[in-house]
């Protein structure tokens, strides 16, 4: 029963992950910057709970906010250049964010022993579950909190007038700007929301896994991110898990009985599902 | 001083290979306006096919496997092109770019399971030879890496200025339905195009095998950043900016790493980039009339 709560919590982690890079795509950006979003939670999370001994939630809501303000901060330069331009200048900051991690020492001594970011060897012993008796089933059911109110979130946008700015800059920049919308507001503000999403997935990951280091937040990340919603389609939310469910649970998990044959499956796939479905397995008829 | 010379010439001969990659995402974003994230991917493919012709025959020399890699990245370019471009519609611009990260990972995890993630070892070229001046050397390999580079960015320019498939290359680029009217069958020059860039990836992969020595799985992921970032700088599209931002990034990233070490390097790439985004968004060489 552990590994299926443990799947569970790996399909939660992605699914914020994936939600993070749903709403900037919904304003038509490409960003592959939410692996650094998610990074930054991660560590703001992971040295709250650790350094200075504070409860998982409100270090959750620091790593929202942290999230939140780097993505802000990186909207306003990055935005400034469109399409293509932007997946390569949000992959690079990125990999600006795994570097610096890369590069980041921040002892201290707790209790006698070192804890926290050590550089390339990453951040060890995130250990709040375990030390307050935790077992999977409640953190799973904690984890899912997070993403059922992320989703819920979402939800709701797309259903508020919020939604139909974001879609409509999505879809036509020009129209959307000729009735009076201010597209750096929408765009910001979306990467924002997602920056939010993806520091509370990544306090989350640092907290499941207990130890995190550079490479864990790397550009397959933050491909996987844009693969969640691209694979599902942007029709609604439902899309992305059901992509999520559908990589972590049946790629990864259940293919496992294929031993090293199910990584060459993996690529394959997406190229073979990108031929026969462009806008995703949720797609509607919309220029994504 | 000299350090810095150094460092700087040997970045700047190796930045050759940056020039090579970066010309390859330039070209394909010229003429269909999509990046194709598998090309640093299918080049070190390449170079992995040419280590085939070491299999076939024992002891070949360097010059064949090279031959053989360039042969490989023209064919594994036809095929992205097949896989990830073809079919799907040009209106769907998210969806050439996930096809092309599958097919990255795809070449990825080819190449790991069929050398068991070992890196193979490159046959050198030239690697004992060493050019002095006084303290000032210049490596012989490195040396060969620009060279070579040097004479296929020569082939390329001519092929794209002085050829019918270049002429029409740059007609598809400016204006894709005028020539499209004028009878240039755009499915042929977009495939062609794929071909071109990935013979030049092919020879790319090889010279950095020969360069560094070895090949791995490994260099996929930050060669096809290091890619990226060139064709920013140099600006989207344009063949000669990638040549100079991929000279000029080399350079940049060996003064850095002989200042601050090799881990910290590529940060200082990611941040001139940022630098270029904010303050010449369009690159080196941006085009007059503005397109995205």
């Amino acid at each position: 029963m552990d590994f299926y709560f443990s799947l569970a919590q790996l399909i939660g982690v992605h699914t914020l992950l994936g939600l993070s890079a749903y709403i900037v795509l919904l304003t038509g950006q490409v960003s592959l910057a939410q692996a650094g979003f998610f990074a930054v939670g991660a560590y703001t999370a992971g040295m709250l709970t650790v350094l200075a001994g504070w409860h998982l939630v409100p270090a959750l809501g620091a790593s929202a906010l942290s999230g939140a303000a780097v993505a802000c901060a990186v909207g306003f330069p990055a935005l400034r250049v469109k399409g293509l331009m932007l997946v390569i200048a949000t992959l690079a900051f990125g990999e600006g964010v795994r570097l610096f991690f890369f590069n980041f020492d921040y002892q201290v001594a707790v209790d006698g022993i070192r804890l926290g970011p050590l550089g390339g060897e990453g951040f060890r012993q995130i250990r709040f579950f375990p030390e307050n008796g935790w077992g999977t089933g409640e953190v799973m059911l904690f984890m899912w909190v997070f993403v059922i109110a992320a989703m819920a979130l979402l939800w709701w946008f797309d259903r508020s007038r919020y939604g139909s700015v974001l879609r409509a800059v999505g879809e036509d920049e020009l129209a959307a700007q000729s009735v009076g919308i201010n597209l750096t507001a929408v765009k910001v503000s979306a990467m924002t929301v997602g920056g939010a999403i993806a520091g509370v997935g990544g306090g989350l990951y640092a907290h499941y896994t207990t130890h995190i280091e550079h490479s864990s937040f790397n550009i397959l990340v933050a491909t996987f991110a844009i693969a969640y919603p691209i694979l599902g389609g942007l029709r609604n939310v439902f899309g992305t898990l059901l992509a999520v469910i559908f990589v972590q649970g049946f790629l990864v998990e259940g293919l496992r009985f294929m031993g090293d044959w199910r990584n060459l499956l993996f690529g394959a796939l997406i190229v073979l599902a990108m031929n026969l479905r462009p806008s995703g397995f949720l797609g509607g008829r919309r220029r994504a | 001083m000299l350090d810095f010379l150094q460092a700087v010439s040997d970045g700047v001969l190796f930045g050759a290979t940056y020039a090579l990659i970066g010309i390859g995402f330039t070209l394909v974003f010229g003429v269909m306006h999509k990046i194709n994230m598998a090309y640093a991917a299918a080049s070190v493919g390449g170079a992995y096919c040419g280590l085939l012709v070491l299999k076939v025959m024992a002891g070949a020399p360097a010059w064949l496997v090279f031959l053989g890699a360039f042969a490989a990245g023209g064919v594994l370019g036809w095929m992205v092109y097949l896989t990830c471009f073809h079919f799907i519609p040009l209106s769907s611009p998210l969806a050439t770019l996930m096809s092309t990260v599958g097919m990255l990972l795809l070449i990825d995890e080819v190449i790991v399971h069929v050398t068991n993630g070992m890196p193979q070892n490159y046959p050198l070229m030239f690697d004992d030879v060493m050019l002095r001046a006084g303290e000032f050397t210049l490596r012989g390999d490195l040396l060969l890496v620009f060279g070579v580079s040097v004479l296929v960015m020569i082939g390329l320019l001519l092929l794209l200025y002085h050829t019918r498939l270049g002429l029409a290359t740059r007609a598809v680029s400016q204006q894709p339905v005028a020539a499209q009217l004028c009878g240039i069958r755009l499915v042929r020059v977009n495939a062609l195009t794929f071909v071109v860039t990935g013979l030049l990836g092919g020879i790319a992969g090889a010279l950095i095998g020969a360069s560094v020595g070895m090949l791995s799985p490994l260099l996929t992921l930050p060669l096809t950043v290091k890619g990226l970032i060139v064709t920013v700088i140099g600006g989207l599209g344009s063949v000669p900016g990638a040549i100079v931002a991929g000279l000029l990034v080399g350079g940049f990233e060996n003064v850095l790493q002989l200042y601050r070490g090799v881990t910290e390097r590529d940060l200082y790439v990611m941040l001139l980039l940022f630098v270029f985004l904010v303050f010449r968004p369009g690159g080196i060489f941006a085009p007059k009339s503005g397109r995205d």
